[in-house]
This record gives C-alpha cells, sequence and structure tokens, in this order.
C-alpha cells in the first residue's frame, strides 16, 4: 500500500514536472514571436492600439504570429531567461544597455534584415548609433529616441521671481536660478541623480556639456579621459550649488525615479532629463500640475553638445534567423512606419488621445530628417494633448548641440565608477575634486584594461 | 504467504520476507520512493543551480554562446578589484553592528514582555507587527524616516534641538542607519522565540530564588539567561549567517553609496552579475561566500550537538 503510494506520488510528480514549460506554438509553418512592448492593463488606449496593431500586422503577414508580452527588460531576470532559452524574440530596453549586451554578444546584428526595408537609409545616423558597434553593425531599432534636457518646474520659476518661458542657457544661469529657487520657495533649486550609475551617467551629460569626456580611444583602446578640466569644473559646480549655495536640496542619494517621483509632487525645482519624462512623471507618478512640467535644452559651459537617450527594441542572440527577420518586420511596422508615414502617426495619436490620462505629442529627436519629422508633426498636431509649447524651448535649442552617444566600452562600469565621486561632492563638504577623479581614473582604466582581455 | 504442503500440519515457518533484514528493506525502499520527489525537487532546484553556479565561476560565458573555461581567471580579477576588500569590510561592518545593536535588542524585550501580565498579546502582536511588513515596503517608509530635510527622525529631533542628521547621506552613518532598520523589521521573530523559551524555564527556579530574596535583575542573570543560552547560541549563530548576506537593505536605501559605504558583497555579487554581466565573476564570489556561510554553518551544527548532548 504504502509502495503504491509512493509509486503514485512519483507518477503525479513525474506528470507535474513534464507539463511545465511547454511553450506554445502556433500552427505548422506559422512563425510565432514574442515581443515585448505591449502595454500593461491599466493603459487601456495603449494596450488597445497594441492589439488593433498586432491584428493588423498578422493580416499584412501571413505566416507570423505575434505575441505581446508586458515583461519590461530586467537586469534581474534578464540572465535567466536568456540561459533558460525563455527570453522574448523582441526586447525593450533603455539607452544605457545595448553598449553593454553588444559587449556582450547577447543581442543579434541586424543590419542584413533591416536593410530589407526601403528607407532604411534615411534613418537619423544619430539615433542609430548607440545601437551600433565600432563596425557599423546596427543591432536594434529605437523608440521616441530624445536628447537629455534641462526639466524644471515652470510654477517653481514664476514663485522664485524667474522668468518660465526662458529656461536657463547655461550652467552660471542654472545655479543663480537654483540658489533663487531654494531660497525664495524653500525647495530644491537642482537635484543630481548619484546612486544606482545614474550618478556617472548624470556626470557623463554635465561633462558633454562642459566639453569633457569620459573615455578617449589611444592606440585601438580606450582609457579614462575624465581627469582633466572639463570634469573638474563640472564637479566644482555642483560642489559649488551643493554647499557654498545650498541649494541641491536635503537628500543627495538619489536615482531617476526618486527625482522625478519628487519633481512630480513639485519638491523639484530642476533635473537634467528629457522631454519622455513627462509620461513618467503624469503617468506613473501622478503629477497633478502638469501645466508646471517645462523643459529647455541642456544647459552649456563651453561643450555645445548633449547625450542622447531613448527605449531600443533588441533581438536576443539566442533567436533564430528566421524568427529574427520576423521580429525586424514586426519593429519597422510597429516603430518605424509611424514615424515615417505620417498617415500612421496620425490613426495612432487620434487613438491615444482617446483617453485624457495619456501624453500624446511628447517631442522626440526625428528618427528619420527633419523634413520627415515636419509631416509627421503636422500630421499629429490636431490630437496633441501636451502643452507643446512649455517644450518649446527644448525643440528650439537642441538641433544647434550635438548628440553624443554613452562612453563606447564598459559604460555601466565607469558609471559605477563615477557614482562613487558624485555621491562624495554630494554628501562630503571637504571632498577634493582632483583626488577623487584621480582615484576613479585609476579605477577606470584597470576595468577597461580589464575588458580588453 | 507460504502455506504447509497439502495434509500436513501447516506448520507457519519463518517467512522469508516477513524477516526483520527485509522488512527493513521494504520499509528503506517504501522510505527511499517517498522521498524521490523531494530529492528530485531538492536536486534540480538547488543543488544543480549549486552545482552549475561552481562550474561558471570557472568560466567565462554570456550565456548564449558556450562557455569558456578560464580556469582561476575570474577569481584572479575578482582579487584585483579594490572593491572586495571594501565590500568585506562593509559587511563586516554591518555584522558586527548588528551584533551589537540588533543582538541584544530582542532579548531585552522578550525578558520585558515576558514580565508583563496585562495586555501582553497586544505588546507581542505589536513587537512582531514589523515582520510582516514586504522589507521594501519596510525600506521605503523608513527611508522617509531618514530624510535629511523633512523626516520623521530629524523632525523629532529638532524638538530637544538636535540634528538634522545625514543618516544615509553620510558615509559615517550610512551603515548604522540601516542596521537600526533590519533591527527594527527583524526583530519580531527572535523576540517570539526568546518568549517561548522564556515560558519553558522551570517556574520552581524563580520561585526558590524568590525566597532566597533576589531581586528581578539577579533572577534574569542568574536564572533566564543561563536557561536560554542554547537559544541565545542558536539565534547569533542564525544572525550571523543571514546578516553577512545582507543585500535588500543597501540596495533599496542606498545603491551602495555614499561612497560605497554600505556596498556589500551581495550587493558586489549583484553588480558583477547584472549590471556588468560578468557572470564567472559573481559566481566566484558566490563560491567564496558560500564557503565562509559552510564554515559557519560546520559551527552551527557542532555546537548545536553539543548543546542538545549538554
Amino acid at each position: 500500500m504504502k509502495l503504491t503510494a509512493g509509486l503514485l506520488g512519483c507518477a503525479v510528480l513525474t506528470t507535474a514536472l513534464a507539463g511545465c514549460g511547454s511553450p506554445s506554438s502556433g500552427e505548422p509553418g506559422t512563425v510565432v514571436i514574442r515581443v515585448q512592448g505591449m502595454p500593461p492593463a491599466t493603459d487601456k488606449p495603449g494596450l488597445e492600439q497594441f492589439k488593433k496593431m498586432v491584428a493588423e500586422f498578422e493580416r499584412r503577414n501571413p505566416g507570423i504570429k505575434v505575441q505581446g508580452s508586458t515583461t519590461v527588460f530586467d537586469p534581474l531576470t534578464f540572465s535567466a531567461k536568456l540561459a533558460g532559452g525563455k527570453v522574448e524574440e523582441v526586447i525593450k530596453v533603455p539607452l544605457t544597455e545595448p553598449q553593454g549586451l553588444i559587449a556582450r554578444k547577447q543581442v543579434r546584428p541586424l543590419t542584413k534584415e533591416l536593410s530589407g526595408w526601403a528607407h532604411y537609409k534615411e534613418f537619423n545616423p544619430q539615433v542609430l548609433r548607440p545601437l551600433s558597434d565600432a563596425a557599423g553593425e546596427v543591432y536594434g531599432v529605437p523608440q521616441a529616441p530624445f536628447a537629455q534636457g534641462l526639466v524644471y518646474n515652470r510654477d517653481l520659476f514664476t514663485k522664485a521671481g524667474l522668468d518660465p518661458d526662458k529656461p536657463p542657457a547655461t550652467w552660471d544661469e542654472v545655479r543663480a536660478a537654483a540658489k533663487a529657487i531654494s531660497a525664495r520657495t524653500g525647495k530644491a533649486g537642482f537635484v543630481h541623480e548619484s546612486k544606482n550609475n545614474q550618478g556617472g551617467w548624470q556626470l557623463t551629460m554635465l561633462a558633454y556639456t562642459h566639453g569633457g569626456e569620459i573615455e578617449r580611444e589611444e592606440g585601438g583602446r580606450y582609457v579614462a579621459a575624465f581627469n582633466a578640466d572639463p570634469v573638474k569644473k563640472a564637479l566644482g559646480l555642483l560642489k559649488e550649488m551643493r554647499w557654498t549655495d545650498d541649494s541641491m536640496g536635503d537628500s543627495q542619494l538619489n536615482d531617476q525615479n526618486d527625482v522625478i517621483k519628487r519633481f512630480a509632487a513639485g519638491e523639484i525645482g530642476m533635473y537634467m532629463g528629457t522631454p519622455g519624462t513627462y509620461r513618467l512623471a503624469k503617468m506613473t507618478y501622478g503629477m497633478e500640475d502638469t501645466d508646471a512640467f517645462g523643459v529647455g535644452p541642456l544647459p552649456q559651459a563651453g561643450g555645445n553638445a548633449t547625450l542622447t537617450g531613448g527605449d531600443v527594441y533588441l533581438v536576443p542572440k539566442s533567436v533564430t534567423a528566421e524568427k529574427a527577420a520576423a521580429a525586424v518586420k514586426w519593429l519597422l511596422f510597429a516603430y518605424a512606419e509611424p514615424q515615417y508615414d505620417p498617415a500612421v502617426a496620425a490613426s495612432r495619436a487620434k487613438e491615444l488621445a482617446a483617453d485624457p490620462e495619456s501624453a500624446v505629442g511628447v517631442p522626440t529627436l526625428p528618427m528619420f530628417d527633419a523634413t520627415q519629422q515636419a509631416k509627421i508633426d503636422e500630421a499629429v498636431k490636431p490630437y496633441v494633448n501636451v502643452k507643446l509649447e512649455h517644450f518649446r524651448p527644448w525643440l528650439e535649442g537642441t538641433p544647434s548641440l550635438t548628440l553624443r552617444p554613452e562612453p563606447a566600452v564598459q559604460a555601466q562600469q565607469v558609471y559605477a565608477v563615477l557614482d562613487t565621486v558624485v555621491q562624495a561632492v554630494l554628501t562630503d563638504e571637504d571632498a577634493s575634486v582632483d583626488a577623487l577623479l584621480a582615484k576613479a581614473e585609476t579605477d577606470v582604466n584597470a576595468k577597461l584594461a580589464a575588458a580588453r582581455q | 504467504m507460504s502455506a504447509g504442503r497439502a495434509g500436513t500440519p501447516a506448520i507457519p515457518l519463518p517467512a522469508v520476507a516477513a524477516s526483520p533484514a527485509v522488512k527493513r528493506g521494504r520499509h528503506t525502499l517504501t522510505a527511499l520512493l517517498f522521498l524521490v520527489p523531494a530529492l528530485v525537487v531538492f536536486g534540480v532546484f538547488s543543488w544543480w543551480p549549486i552545482v552549475r553556479g561552481l562550474l561558471i565561476s570557472f568560466q567565462e560565458t554570456n550565456l548564449v554562446d558556450a562557455a569558456t573555461w578560464v580556469g582561476l581567471d575570474n577569481f584572479r580579477a575578482l582579487f584585483a578589484d579594490p572593491l572586495l576588500g571594501t565590500a568585506v569590510a562593509n559587511t563586516l561592518l554591518f555584522v558586527g553592528l548588528a551584533l551589537l545593536i540588533g543582538f541584544p535588542a530582542p532579548l531585552v524585550l522578550a525578558v520585558v514582555l515576558s514580565t508583563v501580565r496585562r495586555g501582553a498579546g497586544v505588546y507581542r502582536f505589536l513587537v512582531y507587527l514589523p515582520v510582516v511588513v514586504p522589507p521594501v515596503v519596510a525600506i521605503l517608509l523608513w527611508k522617509w524616516f531618514y530624510d535629511p530635510g523633512h523626516g520623521l527622525f530629524n523632525g523629532l529631533l529638532a524638538l530637544v534641538g538636535l540634528g538634522p542628521y545625514p543618516w544615509l547621506d553620510s558615509p559615517d552613518t550610512a551603515m548604522l542607519s540601516l542596521v537600526l532598520q533590519s533591527t527594527w523589521a527583524g526583530m519580531g521573530g527572535a523576540v517570539l522565540i526568546y518568549l517561548a523559551a522564556i515560558v519553558g524555564v522551570p517556574s520552581e527556579l524563580y520561585e526558590a530564588a524568590q525566597m532566597d530574596g533576589a531581586s528581578i535583575w539577579t533572577r534574569v542573570w542568574h536564572i533566564t539567561l543561563p536557561q536560554l543560552r542554547p537559544v541565545i547560541g542558536l539565534l547569533l549563530l542564525m544572525q550571523l549567517i543571514s546578516t553577512m548576506q545582507v543585500f535588500t537593505e543597501p540596495y533599496v536605501f542606498t545603491g551602495g553609496g555614499p561612497e560605497n559605504a554600505t556596498l556589500t558583497v551581495l550587493l558586489l555579487i549583484f553588480r558583477y552579475a547584472f549590471q556588468d554581466g560578468a557572470y564567472g565573476q559573481a559566481a566566484a564570489l558566490s563560491f567564496l561566500l558560500a564557503i565562509v556561510l559552510g564554515l559557519l554553518s560546520a559551527v552551527y551544527l557542532r555546537a548545536t550537538r553539543s548543546w542538545s548532548a549538554s
């Protein structure tokens, strides 16, 4: 009896284990691709639109079935899913990730598949650069690419006696504005991110605006290049704002989510961010007074440059050639065509604008050229539900800036080292910028050397 | 069952299957069969990942292509990383502070609570409540407590003319702040264990001491604490093992900052694996940590054996 029970137990377990994880496959001859980027159920208009897109795509491409996935790229689970062969055929990642994924050969080059599209050559090379390797192979398709700017609270500007239509254009002006906001409203005038590698990431953009760089190529090898005047000036500026002006608020260990959450609550005057953070502030952190959102170009101090950002769709290397080709067709249909074809753009904007919670018309960088973008903007115009004039300073100021990508090698590791530098400057009044940068240079060079091996 | 031959009286023969040895064998087989599901699950989900982790620590892999065997390179890279020393020192600091602050606190609280007669259940509930709050929620709550500008702690301290203190923003106080929160969050479980043990102390010991005129403090020192010794030892070792694996607090509170002041070994492993994609290095450091924890566990097992024997 016991024996029977034992055997039964084994049989049940074996059956249960055998039943696990059998992936659904389509009909014979059908290519099934799972794609990230499907909006969650809470975003009703977005989800509706996504479903329509899938139906239309499948109608146009018999033999391909698209399964949407609401999961987002999570560095914690990505590696495990990759190792277990469970990763989707299309993944959506923030622009900080592609270079690392490309360097580790975890994603698939797509140039061959992409070049089959008639307008491939018209892609804005600046938006493709962060998705390309040194040899020029392209690994993905961007969605809503943008350049970093200065996000500011127009209400706080007014209360501090500043002109909300004229955001600071130089870092000296930022310093003066932050001081005024802090003194007259009691809020943080300017906040710089400092943890989870975002301190290094924001220092990179600050360095670019000061004419600095993070890495330099020397004889085919990359070395640290930040231990120089521009970055010293950038850090000196932060130090002055933090300790002399006391205009950066009290809490200094922040990442992007902390900052946008506090900004949405009206606690922050300015931060380095993109127009796209409007969506986060409104839809994720419930910013009530969205009219207070303003964004200008990234202020400068001799560099005349800014950092590009955006979401990117990539195809993992483990995906078969057949599925990769289907994935590229989907990416072009879902994300490239609406940025190229005015009729498609208008119809998508109209669908989204039906919901007052949506954010339609948040400006992006042109995925193609300026003429094409103008046609798209004109087509979308009737459905825009954001105050476009509050984005105008960014739209008008950004084109004159050089768009610069993330550091080419080991960006995340370099950011981790620079986080420490930023944190020291923001939390220790006696921090020595020279000593911090010298040590960081040694640490980064060790990491870059290790990456070469 | 064997039967006697026809016509002959049935003599009950000692059946082979019924011999004690065979019986034992059958029982063992049945027990093993019952164990199989658990062993399979344990093997697949516990042991295989451990073996795989050990293998990866000697490999370079991107988890897509075939892994390359690199020998001890991952360990060399690990020891060349100046952050390893920082992470080890910080972890030991956390363990030390947790011992100093977090270890006596539940014991003291349990002794005090054991003397409370009215509303004991309410106090026990209040003490245990933080344990049921999800860690990330608790940390976010404490983040507000620690906020240098509008936080609860600085607000309260300001009433008595102290502060403001930078709590998480200063390398000098960040680790202490983490320990305070994790002590608050984890204390309830230990208090309950101590309370249960205190209930088990024979009441005649206290009665005898009371007749001899012993004060409350003398009774605690000479009766309660010696009687709780095995439990105290167990909880001490369990705390050592768990605090050496501290991750959630530094990850959510500070991200390892400021200036790596709260970078712990587990957070460093996380960075290797999930930020740098250096899976081999992450596995190597995990392996080293496992050895240390294994040693601690061995001490724990030895100690519990000697305690139970005594």
